[in-house]
C-alpha cells in the first residue's frame, strides 16, 4: 500500500478517465456542428425537433442520462445494447458525446450567427456557392471566436468524466472508492486532485498557445 | 411538408418494428446465458465473500463458489463491481445476471420481502446482522434501548439498514452508503454511533487494520438470516444454479471452500437434499 502502488492504481483509473475525455471530444465536436446546422435550419420542423432535443439534453442532469443510456434499453425492451467487457464504458461514451455535442452546438451557433451578413453578401457577389462560402470564409473566423467558450467546456469535461462512476465505469474515482476509500484510506482522494490539476494545467497552456496562433489580423 | 410527413412516418414505422422484433426475440435467461458462455455476478468488494488478494486477483468464498457453479454448467463466471443500491436495476436491465455477494434472503429496509424483486436460489450460508461500535463504547452501549435515538450508518438497501432503523427508532437517524465498508469508515471517522453490517464481513474485517478501533457489540443480537443468490424474477437460470449447488454440496466442494475461508460453522449442510 505504498505511494507507488497507489500512484499506479490511480493512473490506471485516470487512463480510463482520459480515454473517455478524448473519445468524447473526437465524436462530440463534429456532431455538435451537425446539430448546430439542424437548429439553424430554414426547414422549420427540423429546427424545432433539434432545438427540443437540445433543450431536453441540456435541461436534464448528465447523471440521469447515463442511467437512461445504460439501463433503459434492457429494462424496457430487453435489448442488451452495451454487453461485453467494455459495455459500461461505451454506454458512458454515448451519453457524454450526446450531452457535450448539444452544448458545443449552441457555441457553434453563436459563433456562426455572429458573422456579419455583409460577408455572405460579398461572397455571393464574388460568385461563391453557399458551401464554399461557409468553408473558406466563415468557418475559420468562427473557430477563432469560439475558442474561449469551447476551452471552458473542454475543461469542464475533464472533471465530468468522474460521473461515469454511477454506472460502475472504472474511472479514477471508482478505482479510488473500491480500493482505498472503502478501506478507510482517505489520502488518495486528495492525491486525485493532483492528476486533474496537472491535466487541466496542460490543457490551459494548450488553449493559450492556440489563441496566440489564431490571433492574426488583430489590430 | 408532405415529404417531411412521409419521412417521419417511415422513421416511426421502423422504430416500432424494431421494438416488436425485440419483444418477439426475447429468449429465456438460460438460453441467453448459454449462448454468451458466461454469467455476470454483481458484487461489492468485501472479505470473505469477494475481495482482492495481495496480488490484486479477485478471490473469496463467493468468488470461488460462483466459479465452481459456472464450471458445473459449462460456463464462465464474470464479476462486476456494482453500486449496491442499484442492484435491482442492474439485474432487471440485464447488465448483470445474478446478485451473488452475501445476498441476504430477507426483507428490504422498508419491510418489503426481497422475493418481490428477485427469485432466490437455495440458501447456502448462515448469517446475521451485527451491531458495530467503537471498542471503547461497548460498555456504554450495552442494551438495545441504549441505541434509541443514536446515529447509525449502514449500506443502502441492505438488511442491516432495516435493523439500524429499528434500533435507532427513526429513519432520520440512519445514514446509508453505497457499501458496507463505506459505512464502517464513517464509524471510524466518528460521524456515527453505530453501524449494522453482515456478521461474515464483521468477522473478517472488524478489529483489524484500519478498523482496529471497532468492535462487534454483542449487546444486541438481531435474528439470524441466510445468504442466497438472487436471479431475475421468473428466470430459468435459478433451477440450473440450484442443480449445480446441490451437486457441489454433495461432492464436498462447498465444505472445502467453507473450511478455506473459515466458514465451516455457518455453511448449510446437504443443500437441496429431500428432507
Amino acid at each position: 500500500m505504498g505511494f507507488l502502488d497507489v500512484t499506479q492504481k490511480l493512473f490506471e483509473g485516470f487512463g480510463v478517465s482520459c480515454l473517455l475525455f478524448i473519445l468524447t471530444l473526437v465524436f462530440s465536436l463534429p456532431l455538435g456542428l451537425v446539430i448546430s446546422f439542424g437548429s439553424m435550419s430554414k426547414f422549420k420542423p427540423l429546427s424545432w425537433i433539434v432545438r427540443t432535443f437540445v433543450w431536453i439534453i441540456r435541461g436534464t442532469p448528465l447523471m440521469l442520462q447515463l442511467f437512461v443510456v445504460f439501463y433503459v434499453p434492457g429494462l424496457l425492451f430487453n435489448i442488451q445494447l452495451f454487453s461485453g467487457d467494455n459495455g459500461r464504458f461505451t454506454a458512458a461514451l454515448v451519453a457524454f458525446v450526446i450531452n457535450y455535442a448539444c452544448y458545443f452546438s449552441e457555441i457553434y451557433r453563436g459563433g456562426i450567427e455572429g458573422i456579419p451578413k455583409g460577408q455572405y453578401e460579398a461572397a455571393e457577389v464574388l460568385g461563391m456557392t453557399a458551401v464554399e462560402t461557409f468553408f473558406t470564409v466563415i468557418l475559420m473566423q468562427v473557430v477563432k471566436r469560439i475558442l474561449a467558450p469551447i476551452s471552458n467546456e473542454v475543461i469542464t469535461l475533464v472533471k465530468d468524466t468522474s460521473l461515469a462512476r454511477v454506472i460502475a465505469v472504472a474511472e479514477i474515482f471508482f478505482v479510488n472508492e473500491m480500493d482505498y476509500l472503502a478501506y478507510g484510506i482517505v489520502w488518495p482522494l486528495f492525491y486525485i486532485a493532483v492528476f486533474f490539476l496537472v491535466f487541466v494545467g496542460a490543457l490551459t497552456l494548450f488553449f493559450g498557445w492556440c489563441e496566440k496562433k489564431l490571433s492574426y489580423y488583430r489590430v | 411538408m408532405k415529404r417531411f410527413t412521409r419521412i417521419t412516418a417511415l422513421v416511426l414505422a421502423v422504430l416500432m418494428a424494431a421494438f416488436v422484433f425485440a419483444a418477439c426475440g426475447k429468449k429465456s435467461d438460460w438460453a441467453t446465458v448459454e449462448e454468451k458462455g458466461y454469467f455476470v455476478c454483481g458484487i461489492t468488494v468485501y472479505a470473505p465473500m469477494n475481495y482482492f488478494d495481495d496480488d490484486g486477483n479477485l478471490t473469496g468464498f463467493d468468488t470461488e463458489f460462483a466459479t465452481a457453479v459456472a464450471e458445473k454448467l459449462g460456463l464462465e463466471a464474470k464479476f462486476q463491481v456494482i453500486s449496491w443500491p442499484n442492484k435491482y436495476m442492474e439485474l432487471n436491465s440485464g447488465a448483470i445476471d445474478l446478485i451473488w455477494n452475501g445476498f441476504t434472503y430477507g426483507n428490504e429496509s422498508d419491510g418489503k420481502s426481497r422475493t418481490e424483486y428477485v427469485d432466490f436460489t437455495y440458501a447456502y450460508l448462515e448469517n446475521r446482522q451485527v451491531v458495530i461500535t467503537k471498542a471503547d463504547r461497548v460498555a456504554e452501549l450495552n442494551t438495545a434501548e441504549a441505541f434509541a435515538g443514536k446515529k447509525a450508518v449502514a449500506e443502502g438497501g441492505s438488511s442491516g439498514e432495516g435493523v439500524a432503523v429499528e434500533l435507532s427508532g427513526a429513519e432520520e437517524n440512519v445514514t446509508t452508503f453505497t457499501s458496507q465498508s463505506a459505512a464502517l469508515m464513517e464509524l471510524v471517522a466518528g460521524n456515527a454511533d453505530f453501524a449494522v453490517i453482515d456478521y461474515q464481513m464483521a468477522k473478517a474485517m472488524v478489529g483489524t487494520g484500519d478498523y482496529a478501533v471497532l468492535a462487534i457489540n454483542e449487546a444486541v443480537q438481531p435474528e439470524s438470516e441466510v445468504y442466497a443468490i438472487g436471479a431475475r424474477k421468473g428466470s430459468d437460470l435459478t433451477a440450473k444454479i440450484n442443480e449445480a449447488i446441490k451437486a457441489l454440496s454433495e461432492d464436498g466442494t462447498l465444505a472445502e471452500l467453507a473450511e478455506k475461508y473459515d466458514l465451516t460453522n455457518d455453511l448449510i449442510p446437504n443443500i437441496g437434499a429431500e428432507a
